[in-house]
């Protein structure tokens, strides 16, 4: 079992790493670059709290092969916020009481940032539908929702 | 949750692939998306030492015309499927199977080639294959051939392909005009979900917009396999399109599925929503056959 040379772009940076083939994308991210935003709940594809995106994508990164991942650029929870401004999606977060024990928060983050990216007018059912691969066992997701409804609208008026 | 320990190897080419395998024989397997084999592999079910992936070949990731059919790559994966403009016609069937597989993190990892060659009895991609009459494209040491899909689905996980053949394709008829397809799926949640029952169903009709010239229904969740359902093709051809020769073809699906009692439901009651889910499908199909 060969070490591979792998390239990550992760947050913009590029980071060389030798990676043992059968660790995922989540384990290089957690133990090798110390990025412990992206969380781990069930490690098959169920929970997406280990949310990151691929290429501007959201994919559960428990179930994708570092060396799957090699010439890709990842945005990890750490990438989105600018220096000390949150991005309006964490913000609103915030500021609607959308986090409580904040395991999910991350993936949830990730998976309502790459929707606003592409429809920066999600209705309801587009948001949850966004949102459908992230679950929260805390709060009922409503004030999730409401918070990636108002963030859209604020940058939108932004 | 570790992974075994494995060697990963990234052929340049379909000929490199079938090396790759022929060496290592049963110890090795292809991974596309990895989301049917990594979990696999976590739950220590499977636990082979090489493992081959198609990511560095060329030209299994699009829609190819050959002549008079589509050839779908194998390593399309759900989202780029649901989104593809190419799937028209009937072949919206496999945009709509696609959309409804999983999550949308799941969706931009799965491939058609990996639910195909899973062959779960449930799976998404595989039940609107099978009314579009795909054929498997397999490549091997002895060479290329092509399996129509019901005959490649031999049981659940159990497919007609050769420890070492690859995938290479799945080929469809062109979409034709005046053709429209319907998916359902009723599970216990609406996202990541195996179905309990899924249906798929594709209708031609004649140049009259009314007269259905051939019709086809397959059934998930309802079979060992995927399977196509007869009785609901022989119901339909010929007929005035409506709700009579629906309500009929829903009848015939019914008595055609072969469901089991398990955990997501009684035999009985997948019954009922076959019939139920049949009617609704293609209701939904023969709207986009007209244009609606
Ligand atoms: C959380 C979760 C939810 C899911 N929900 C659904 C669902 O709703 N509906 C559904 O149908 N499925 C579902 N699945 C199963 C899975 O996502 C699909 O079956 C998917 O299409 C598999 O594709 P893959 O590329 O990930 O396959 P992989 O895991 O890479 O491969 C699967 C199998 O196919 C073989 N293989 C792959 N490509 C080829 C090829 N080209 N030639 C030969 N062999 C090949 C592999 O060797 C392996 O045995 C779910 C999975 C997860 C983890
Ligand atoms: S930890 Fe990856 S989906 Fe749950
Ligand atoms: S806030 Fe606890 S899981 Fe979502």
């Amino acid at each position: 079992m060969d070490k591979m040379r792998i390239v990550l772009t992760v947050n913009g940076q590029d980071h060389e790493l030798l990676a043992a083939p059968n660790r995922t994308l989540a384990q290089t991210l957690r133990e090798d670059l110390e990025l412990t935003g992206t969380k781990q709940g069930c490690e098959v594809g169920d929970c997406g709290s280990c949310t990151v995106l691929m290429d501007g994508e959201p994919v559960n990164s428990c179930l994708v092969l570092a060396v799957q991942a090699s010439g890709k650029a990842i945005t990890t929870i750490e990438g989105v916020a600018e220096g000390n401004q949150l991005h309006p999606v964490q913000d609103a977060m915030v500021e609607h009481g959308a986090v409580q024990c904040g395991f999910c928060t991350p993936g949830m983050v990730l998976s309502a940032v790459s929707l606003l990216d592409k429809v920066p007018d999600p209705g309801d059912g587009e948001i949850r539908q966004a949102l459908s691969g992230n679950l929260c066992r805390c709060t009922g997701y409503q004030k999730i929702v409401e918070a990636v409804q108002d963030a859209a609208s604020k940058m939108e008026r932004s | 949750m570790l992974l075994p320990r494995f060697s990963y190897h990234q052929p340049a080419s379909v000929a490199e692939a079938l090396e790759v395998l022929g060496q290592h024989g049963d110890q090795a397997a292809i991974i596309a998306g990895g989301t049917d084999l990594l979990v696999n592999m976590k739950h220590g079910k499977l636990a082979p030492r090489h493992l081959v992936g198609l990511e560095g070949i060329d030209g299994l990731e699009e829609i190819g015309a050959d002549n008079g059919s589509l050839v779908v790559g194998p390593r399309l994966t759900a989202s780029a499927l649901a989104a593809s403009g190419e799937l028209s016609g009937a072949a919206q069937a496999l945009a709509l199977g696609a959309a409804s597989l999983g999550s949308p993190q799941v969706r931009n990892r799965a491939t058609v080639g990996g639910n195909v060659c899973t062959a779960r009895p449930a799976a998404d991609m595989c039940v609107p294959l099978l009314v579009l009459g795909a054929k498997a494209l397999l490549a091997g040491p002895d060479g290329p051939r092509e399996l129509p899909l019901d005959e490649f689905f031999l049981g659940p996980g159990q497919t007609a392909k050769k420890p070492g053949e690859l995938l290479t394709g799945l080929s469809l008829p062109r979409p034709a005009e005046g053709s429209g397809a319907g998916y359902e799926k009723l599970g216990l949640r609406k996202a990541l979900e195996i179905a309990l029952v899924n249906v798929a169903a594709a209708i031609w009709l004649e140049p009259d917009g009314k007269t259905i010239k051939q019709a086809k229904v397959a059934l998930g969740a309802v079979a060992p396999v995927p399977m196509l359902s007869p009785g609901a093709e022989a119901a339909l051809t010929g007929q005035t399109a409506g709700e009579e020769a629906f309500a009929q073809a829903a009848e015939a699906a019914a008595t055609d599925a072969k469901p089991i009692s398990d955990h997501r439901g009684s035999a009985q009651y997948r019954r009922e929503v076959v019939q139920v889910l049949t009617r609704r499908a293609l209701g939904q199909a023969w709207q986009a056959a007209l244009g609606q």
